[in-house]
């Protein structure tokens, strides 16, 4: 199915206009699938999950299902889990420890980069004209890299490298990924959970939304400190964005770790905030586990303090399959990781205080928006367009004041640009755009 | 990684308990399940010990042969609980402005299978169920989630409290939006 809908024309960025129909048109959905997941650099997985040689977890990219696996030489490898014979699956767990994995249908064996090392009676298609079992591996990812501990891959061979792809949002990600010398790691386990969703709306939630936290989470706020979540000082909160990539942050340094409801867990940050400031400069050591929330883009979502990193995958126009794991450094005190184990579920979590209110609001804005004159109401995105600044210290484009639609417009603004270009040599350099406006 | 339930593994119960303590632990149960379907959360809470632990760990979806439920303390659940986070819980459900509630959730727990047995500590019981719970929200939606509980109940001078409560589901991918309420 392919959507006649022309992208561009569903994103006003000038006005701040958003047509509903991007959450759920069935032929923009596919359209996603080509050309923002078959496409972009995905997140597959923290190191620190595969050890081991064999060391394996699925993951998907778009609706490809694929095995992330340690390699014999100690690099990661991604290939497709579906057999190369019939098509069947061949991975059935969400992760493990193989030698090899074989398809249940006949029996054919591949090795951990994906290549075919045998099938029952190989001397049949040996003896066959035309067969060569060097062609017969698994399909694997194009391009597979790490960026201080998480591992991403593109099935673009044409794709911009991880660090280009990523641009300035590196020295925002070091916030989280190399505050501390003994580097990061996830806990072990990941929550997943079904929400009938359109996946840009927890993307956009998080690249940037923090206007709705003091709403929707009055009631979790109100359980865990007793108050509300009252207006804060937004002269210190900020917007930044590049290459569809958002960060809304406040420079309250604890902000987020606070709402965990473990006291261990602030102290733990107050006390390494000289040691982060050394590290990474006073401006980021205020940022480590603030009022904040990320999403890079497209799908890949996080909070600072909240330790919780999640992909928002997509299932169909209207399904998405909510994965979340935790993220803590590696030299954090063993309590104070079990305080995250603890506060995951509590928090950011189908259970979780907070995040059980946000997928109530995603579902039902999905729902509403196939509505047929429902969705011919465009939503408004233009907060805070006006209040864009040149920051001496923070890369990107930045804006001041988080209550604000800036990094959502990015993100959609992007989405319009890889949805209307054909290959990658095609879509919008984001420092054009930056110049133009 | 694997179970860490003391369940006796499907074999009767060592020692038989007293029936008139299995009718007990049942009543306790299924009144608990009332107050639950009813959103009487205060209530519920004055059932549970100042020490208690309400842990459902996510299930893992892993290889091999073994207990086909395989979940550990060191992996991420769904709930992890003391006492505290459980009354933080109820107070965010009864607000005013929580949203999920707002029209309320309507619940219903069936219990069955109950099983006691003695426990290590002579003030407490083991009792096994399982749950069928079912969830209305808004005008059609609603979740079926079926699994099995491990409970340790203590007595007290105020009658049986719930010390323990291990749950264990069947999913790994949770096919719900939210849990907004106990099992």
């Amino acid at each position: 199915m392919t959507s006649t809908l022309d992208p561009r024309s569903l994103i006003d960025a000038d006005e701040g206009w958003i047509d509903r129909r991007i959450f759920s048109d069935p032929g923009l959905y596919e359209l996603e699938l080509e050309r923002i997941f078959a496409r972009c650099w995905l997140f597959l997985a923290h190191e620190s999950q595969i050890p081991k040689t064999g060391d394996f977890v699925t993951a998907y990219m778009g609706r490809d299902h694929v095995i992330v696996v340690r390699k014999k030489d100690g690099g990661v490898a991604a290939f497709i889990n579906s057999c190369s014979h019939r098509g069947n699956r061949i991975c059935g767990a969400s992760q493990g420890n193989a030698r090899q994995f074989v398809c249940n249908y006949h029996g054919w064996a591949f090795g951990l980069e994906g290549e075919l090392v045998g099938m029952p009676q190989k001397e049949l298609y040996e003896a066959t004209p035309g067969f060569d079992k060097s062609r017969m591996g698994l399909t694997r990812v194009a391009q597979i890299e790490s960026y201080n501990g998480l591992i991403f891959a593109t099935f673009d061979p044409e794709a911009p490298s991880l660090d280009d792809y990523l641009g300035d949002y590196r020295w925002y990600l070091d916030i989280v990924l190399d505050n501390d010398e003994g580097g990061t790691e996830f806990l072990d386990g990941c929550i997943k959970y079904d929400v009938a969703c359109n996946w840009k709306l927890p993307a956009e939630n998080f690249v940037g939304d923090s206007y709705h936290a003091q709403w929707t989470h009055n009631s979790a706020a109100m359980a865990i400190f007793g108050r509300g979540i009252s207006p804060r000082k937004l002269e210190n909160t900020f917007h930044a964005t590049m290459n569809g990539h958002g960060w809304g942050f406040g420079l309250d340094m604890i902000g987020n770790a606070a709402a965990s409801g473990h006291r261990i867990v602030t102290d733990y940050w107050r006390s390494r905030e000289s040691a982060i400031a050394a590290r990474l400069g006073k401006l980021r050591s205020k940022m480590v586990a603030s009022s904040s929330s990320a999403n890079l883009f497209p799908n890949f979502g996080f909070l600072p303090g909240h330790a919780c990193f999640r992909v928002w995958q997509p299932m169909g126009p209207a399904s998405m399959e909510l994965r979340s794991w935790i993220l803590v450094n590696r030299n954090m005190p063993a309590e104070v990781k079990d305080a995250y184990r603890q506060a995951a579920a509590f928090t950011f979590s189908p259970g979780g205080v907070f995040e059980m209110d946000d997928s109530e609001n995603w579902e039902n804005a999905t729902r509403a928006s196939t509505g047929v004159v429902t969705r011919r109401q465009r939503l408004y995105y233009g907060l805070g367009h006006n209040t864009r600044e040149d920051h001496p210290d923070l890369p990107g484009r930045v804006y001041r004041n988080f209550f604000s639609d800036a990094n959502q417009m990015a993100f959609y603004s992007r989405w319009a640009d890889l949805m209307s270009a054909e290959r990658w040599a095609d879509v919008a350099e984001p420092s054009e755009r930056d110049a133009a406006e | 990684m694997s179970g860490t339930s003391t369940s006796s593994g499907g074999r009767p119960a060592s020692e038989p308990v007293d029936w008139t303590v299995v009718l007990e632990v049942q009543q306790f149960l299924f009144s608990e399940a009332r107050l639950l379907d009813a959103c009487r959360y205060q209530e519920w809470l004055a059932l549970l010990t100042d020490d208690v632990h309400y842990w459902m760990p996510v299930i893992e979806n892993t290889l091999g042969r073994g207990a086909p439920h395989r979940f550990s303390p060191d992996r991420l659940a769904f709930f992890d609980d003391n006492l505290k986070s459980l009354r933080r819980r109820v107070d965010k459900l009864t607000n005013r402005t929580a949203w999920t509630e707002n029209p309320p959730t309507r619940q219903c727990h069936v219990i069955s299978n109950v099983e006691v047995e003695p426990a290590e500590r002579g003030d407490e019981l083991t009792a096994h169920s399982v749950f069928v719970h079912n969830r209305g929200m808004g005008e059609r939606d609603e979740f079926t989630l079926v699994g099995r509980r491990e409970d340790v109940l203590r007595r007290t001078e105020e009658g049986l409290r719930l010390a323990k409560r291990l749950v264990i589901i069947d999913q790994h991918v949770l096919l719900a939006r939210n849990l907004n309420v106990f099992f």
